[in-house]
């Protein structure tokens, strides 16, 4: 059965759509992640324009972290004033993202910016991932392995307007959690994701934040950043596509639940290290369409 | 139901010419849509009309249909090697383009008229009065626009351009050129079945018939036809872009509504 998507306006298989929400669901059930790097990429894939690809995963991501961040609320691993400081920042770098966004549209670039940034940041962190979750596996396999500081103090911490993070036993200039939200803000608008897989290793390798509030605290201040990327998408360039976002969101609630329960079969490590894999592979893919030549040079988009 | 009701129209058609005199006027053209309102719904996938009518032909005739749709403005970009990696790097605005362009005849046009008389008559992708705009990019910094035809427009726009353009419409489904797809009858009867695709842009359309004899225009008639988003598919899309705060805080609050049905739907397994 296929649907008329009245934004996107093409028309898709409806078992398509909640299929790749089951499927992307699934996976970060599985991995504990938002899946935007995923689903946006898909999106684009299937014939989903571009811009309606990224602003209507905003619009899901909204939802998915709401049910992500409740259970996380009940356990109290939300910092919610640290989520609220990297929140500011992000609300004011996704401001920033969706004006970039319309500007590279404008000007026929921004397809290429999208894959680099999917490239260069999915290269980073999927390279990161691999090589800490390999570190852990060879370290558990020989005893007697020395734990490291929790985090080390360097310049950062010499930075003025220091806040007290009780929840994240921290006491630090918030222009730093400030930089970091407006930066990932910025990227969660133009590659159609949370960024959920930068803000958590800055959280806890730039921040030094304590693991078990992480989690929480990224998926409470990505609500903010996604809302307001769907708010001003909307205003801006009427892209949110609602029904498309409802069929996939249908599936990834029930594909979320599978993959939750199939990540308790696997161990922390091996877990990350198979998350670092599929981050690579999403990274080859989209860099390999960058470097290969296109079957036509030419191209023609319809302009209202 | 198409079928039916085409073979019921066709029928009524034929008697009707059957029954007035073949020299009774001059040259007579009469054409119609099996549907003259094309609703997108929510389930549209593409649809099938029947574009039909009647001529006073002889053998040799030919009959040529033009479908097209809203005028529009096209982004033709041209990507190259740059760095390592393939970049747009050159960017050309066709403007009075139409959105939907699809050419039904008889034969292949070039063996029932000249180019000049093509051209003359408005048929096919290389007569439309486009206009050209190069839009700077790496050779060019100045601007250049010129009124011309697809096919004069080679002065400022290489033939490579035009041909691009052609075949990335009709690569995306949007124009066509579909020859031999007029079946005649009796030199009375014309008909052709014009697929809609499933991208097919809303507005009003215009449907041209010309009736060819020996490589000149005979006579020529127009119909037209309307496109649009009808049911909850029109609402959404209205709502989207008449009150687009107003949509964006309803997607909001439909997120976090769903999001949190969820969270409590699988909390109690």
């Amino acid at each position: 059965m296929y649907i008329y998507l009245p934004i996107a306006e093409v028309s898709m298989h409806i078992g398509i759509i909640i299929g790749l929400g089951g499927g992307v669901g699934f996976l970060s059930g599985l991995f504990g992640v938002g899946g935007g790097f995923l689903m946006t990429p898909l999106l684009i894939f299937f014939g989903i324009p571009p811009a309606v690809a990224v602003s209507t995963e905003a619009n899901q991501i909204v939802a998915s972290s709401v049910s992500g961040v409740l259970a996380h609320m009940r356990r109290g691993n939300v910092d919610f004033k640290m989520g609220g400081i990297l929140m500011l920042g992000g609300v004011i770098g996704s401001s920033l993202g969706v004006v970039l966004f319309s500007f590279l549209r404008s000007i026929g670039q921004i397809d290429l910016v999208i894959k680099l940034s999917y490239v260069v940041f999915l290269g980073i962190i999927g390279a990161l991932m691999l090589a800490e979750s390999l570190r852990t596996i060879m370290r558990s396999r020989k005893p007697g392995g020395t734990r490291g500081k929790l985090h080390q103090h360097n310049w950062l911490h010499g930075l003025p307007f220091k806040m007290r993070f009780r929840r994240s036993k921290l006491y630090i200039s918030a222009i730093l959690p400030l930089a970091i939200g407006a930066f990932v803000g910025v990227l969660a608008a133009i590659m159609g994701v949370g960024g959920g897989f930068i803000m958590v290793p800055a959280m806890i390798y730039l921040l030094g934040m304590p693991t078990s509030v992480v989690v929480g605290t990224s998926l409470f201040q990505i609500i903010f950043v996604t809302a307001n990327v769907t708010l001003l998408q909307s205003i801006q360039t009427q892209t949110v596509d609602f029904v498309l976002a409802g069929l996939l969101l249908f599936g990834a609630v029930i594909g979320a639940q599978f993959g939750s329960r199939a990540s308790s079969v696997l161990r922390g490590e091996q877990l990350r290290g198979l998350l670092a894999l599929l981050v690579l592979a999403v990274c080859v893919k989209i860099g390999y369409d960058l470097v290969v030549r296109p079957e036509d040079l030419l191209s023609v988009e319809l302009l209202k | 139901m198409s079928r039916q009701n085409s073979v019921m129209i066709m029928l009524g058609l034929w008697l009707m010419l059957a029954v007035v005199p073949a020299s009774a006027a001059p040259q007579r053209l009469v054409a119609d849509l099996s549907q003259n309102n094309v609703e997108i719904t929510s389930s549209y996938h593409g649809t099938e009309l029947l574009l039909f009518g009647a001529f006073e032909g002889s053998d040799g005739d030919d009959v040529v249909l033009l479908v097209s749709g809203p005028q529009i403005r096209l982004a033709q970009r041209r990507s190259d090697k740059v760095a390592g990696i393939w970049v747009n790097v050159e960017t050309n605005i066709w403007e009075n383009a139409p959105s939907f362009y699809y050419v039904f005849s008889t034969r292949p046009l070039a063996e029932i008229a000249t180019p000049d008389t093509l051209r003359a008559a408005r048929i096919g992708a290389r007569s439309l009065p486009l206009e050209f705009t190069r839009q700077g990019g790496a050779h060019n910094g100045h601007e250049q626009s010129a009124k011309a035809t697809t096919a004069n427009a080679a002065t400022i726009a290489s033939a490579d351009m035009i041909g691009g353009l052609i075949r990335n419409m009709q690569d995306m489904g949007l124009w066509a050129e579909k020859t031999a797809a007029v079946t005649l009858q009796r030199n009375m009867l014309f008909r052709a079945t014009l697929d809609l695709p499933k991208n097919v842009p809303p507005g009003n359309y215009e449907v041209r018939v010309v009736h060819f004899r020996d490589g000149d225009v005979l006579s020529e008639e127009m119909t037209g036809m309307k496109i649009k988003k009808a049911g909850l598919s029109a609402l959404i899309y209205n709502f989207a872009h008449d009150y687009s705060a107003f949509y964006g805080l309803f997607a909001i609050v439909f997120a976090v509504c769903s999001g949190w049905l969820a969270a409590v739907a699988f909390r109690r397994k």
